[in-house]
């Protein structure tokens, strides 16, 4: 059974539509990054599984009940949508004990996420006077309380430093690993990358990538940027390459390798070696992620675009990929 | 049923220091101004000051009977109601302002109980605001009627009961206040506008619509309130004031709730 199922599940607020007929499935157990420009719909998606927001229209389930009976599952699931909120005149601890006194849970559960985020030696000292790090930290602490089935994470890392970051992404993968299930949207493209196994890429409430995370990198370009020991051996080099079905290029880096289902190292030197040219340098290139979500989804701000193209006609969502 | 979780949630949230300070402090604050000034008013001329929205003096001779003692509970009842009512609209809306309603929601979907553990909880700060008020009044009012010259010989014949029902009726009159606070900052999440449309109501736009509307005026709340803390007035009887008193509550908190389940948490 998914952890959560959407199906043509809508959201319109007035003229616009946040989510637009998202029918996706994402699995128990592992991690999934959920990203999208800015406005594409993931924080309203997210307050839709939380039952903090009613769908226009289809439905969905989380933990296998529909998110019309939040009751029946969220004390399964824990969650950190937009910035961390809490009185800042309490303690870190007095305010995660009023959660946990909220959901039923013993004191001592708050001692243990405090732990894990590592505030313990905070936990007396006013949320006001928190970084916004150590605040972010304190909202995944408040996501852990309930020991979840499922966690649900807008943009964890927001505000820490690299070693935080490291932590968190540790901390999600263990989570994953545990057999829970942990949906965390980031615009931190890197740590996405990092840190998840599959994707769901939105945009502008469209759907345009469901699958593993390789599947979309896949997508990218990858070239080969080779130097022959002889200059005076480019040219052959060049036509040997291009024999074997690649497209060369001159560059001033040397040349340049790519072909249509990506360009492996190891198959250039042996084609140029069979040509009788002997390389002085292979240096293979992969598209980043960010390279290929900025194609995906455009490279504008997503707010800003959706403005410009404000009385288009609602696109078409992209076919799902294949798991 | 038992709304053990949602009470100690609050009241967790509650406890803070600021809060706490303000809303106890303000009302002893208040407290000692009322009893100090009070005796001096009333004794100054034979016809008593004048009454206006949100204010009841007592007579001189109502101030020289056995019920003089806690006088002052009545006479303050409206600044004792503002400041309860501006917490109860402080401590819900800013559950929206700092988005904590999302985690609140999150971990507890069936929002009536985040409502009604509300009420409980800020209904229990309301008494101990009660007993304070008490308390100060009862401190304060021999000392400042012997210093205005007012005969408090009837005092010692005070009866217990007589103290608690006084300070029964200021804590029914402080939990309609609370509740309206409570209702307008649900209704606009905003504690600014919780505050000066309801005190601003009760105090100023009410003594308008009573004269518009002649006896209907009297079961307004400005008129209910006053009533409800004087333990009944010419007009309104106490029994009155307590029937349409809950009737507020009861139809404040009923709006307070549709609005709060229904609506989409944006915050």
């Amino acid at each position: 059974m998914p952890a959560i199922t959407l199906d043509a599940l809508t959201r319109r607020f007035g003229e616009r539509t946040a989510v637009n007929a998202l029918t996706v499935d994402v699995p128990q157990g592992g991690v999934v990054g959920l990203v999208g420009p800015n406005g594409s719909g993931k924080s309203t998606l997210l307050r839709m599984l939380l039952g903090l927001v009613r769908p226009t229209s289809g439905q969905a389930t989380v933990l296998g009940h529909p998110i019309s009976a939040p009751a029946r599952y969220l004390g399964r699931v824990g969650a950190l949508v937009e910035s961390p909120a809490f009185v800042p005149g309490l303690s870190a601890r007095a305010n995660l004990l009023s959660l946990a006194h909220l959901r039923g849970l013993p004191a001592r559960r708050v001692d243990e996420v405090l732990e894990t985020v590592g505030l313990t030696g905070r936990q007396r000292e006013p949320v006001k006077r928190f970084s916004l790090g150590m605040k972010q930290r304190l909202g995944i602490a408040a996501a852990l309380l309930p020991d979840p089935d499922l966690l649900l994470l807008d943009e964890p890392t927001n505000g820490l430093d690299p070693a935080g970051i490291v932590e968190v992404r540790r901390l999600l993968r263990d989570l994953g690993s545990s057999g829970r299930t942990v949906l965390v949207s980031s615009h931190l493209l890197a740590e996405i990358e990092a840190a998840c196994d599959s994707l769901v890429v939105i945009r502008f409430g469209d759907l345009v990538y469901d699958g593993p995370t390789a599947g979309l990198l896949a997508r990218g370009t990858s070239h080969v940027d080779v130097l022959p020991e002889h200059e005076a051996d480019t040219a052959a080099l060049q036509a040997v390459l291009r024999a074997a079905g690649w497209d060369v290029a001159a560059t001033p880096a040397g040349v340049r390798v790519e072909g249509p289902d990506g360009v492996d190292g190891a198959a250039v030197n042996r084609a140029a070696a069979a040509g009788g040219v002997v390389l002085r340098s292979i240096v293979a290139t992969r598209d980043s992620l960010e390279h290929v979500f900025l194609a995906l989804t455009g490279s504008s701000d997503g707010e800003l675009a959706a403005a410009r193209t404000q009385a288009a006609p609602t696109t078409t969502p992209a076919p799902r990929s294949r798991r | 049923m038992m709304l053990v979780d949602e009470v100690r949630s609050e009241f967790t949230r509650s406890r803070r220091r600021g809060v706490l300070i303000g809303w106890l402090g303000l009302t002893a604050v208040f407290a000692a101004l009322v009893g100090t000034l009070l005796p001096g008013i009333v004794a100054d001329g034979p016809g008593g000051p004048a009454t206006g929205p949100g204010v009841s003096f007592p007579s001189l001779t109502q101030l020289q009977g056995s019920d003089g003692l806690t006088a002052g509970l009545s006479t303050g009842a409206a600044m004792f109601g503002v400041i309860t009512l501006a917490f109860w609209a402080v401590l819900t809306a800013s559950d929206h302002s700092t988005g904590l309603i999302r985690l609140l929601a999150s971990a507890q979907p069936r929002r009536w109980r985040l409502l009604v553990g509300k009420v409980l909880a800020l209904t229990v700060w309301t008494a101990v605001a009660t007993v304070v008020a008490l308390v100060v009044t009862l401190g304060i009012a021999p000392a400042a009627a012997s210093s205005a010259g007012v005969d408090t010989s009837a005092w010692s014949s005070a009866t217990p009961g007589a103290v608690v029902t006084a300070a029964g009726d200021l804590f029914l009159t402080l939990l309609v206040w609370g509740v309206i606070g409570l209702v307008l900052a649900t209704l606009t999440r905003s504690a600014a506008i919780a505050v000066s449309v309801g005190a601003g109501y009760v105090l100023v736009v009410e003594g308008v619509l009573s004269s518009a509307l002649g006896s209907l005026g009297d079961h307004l709340p400005g008129a209910t309130l006053t009533a409800l803390a004087a333990g009944g007035t010419a007009t309104v009887t106490h029994a009155t004031a307590l029937l349409s008193g809950a009737a507020y509550v009861v139809v404040g908190l009923g709006a307070a709730l549709v609005v709060l389940t229904r609506r989409d948490i944006t915050d």
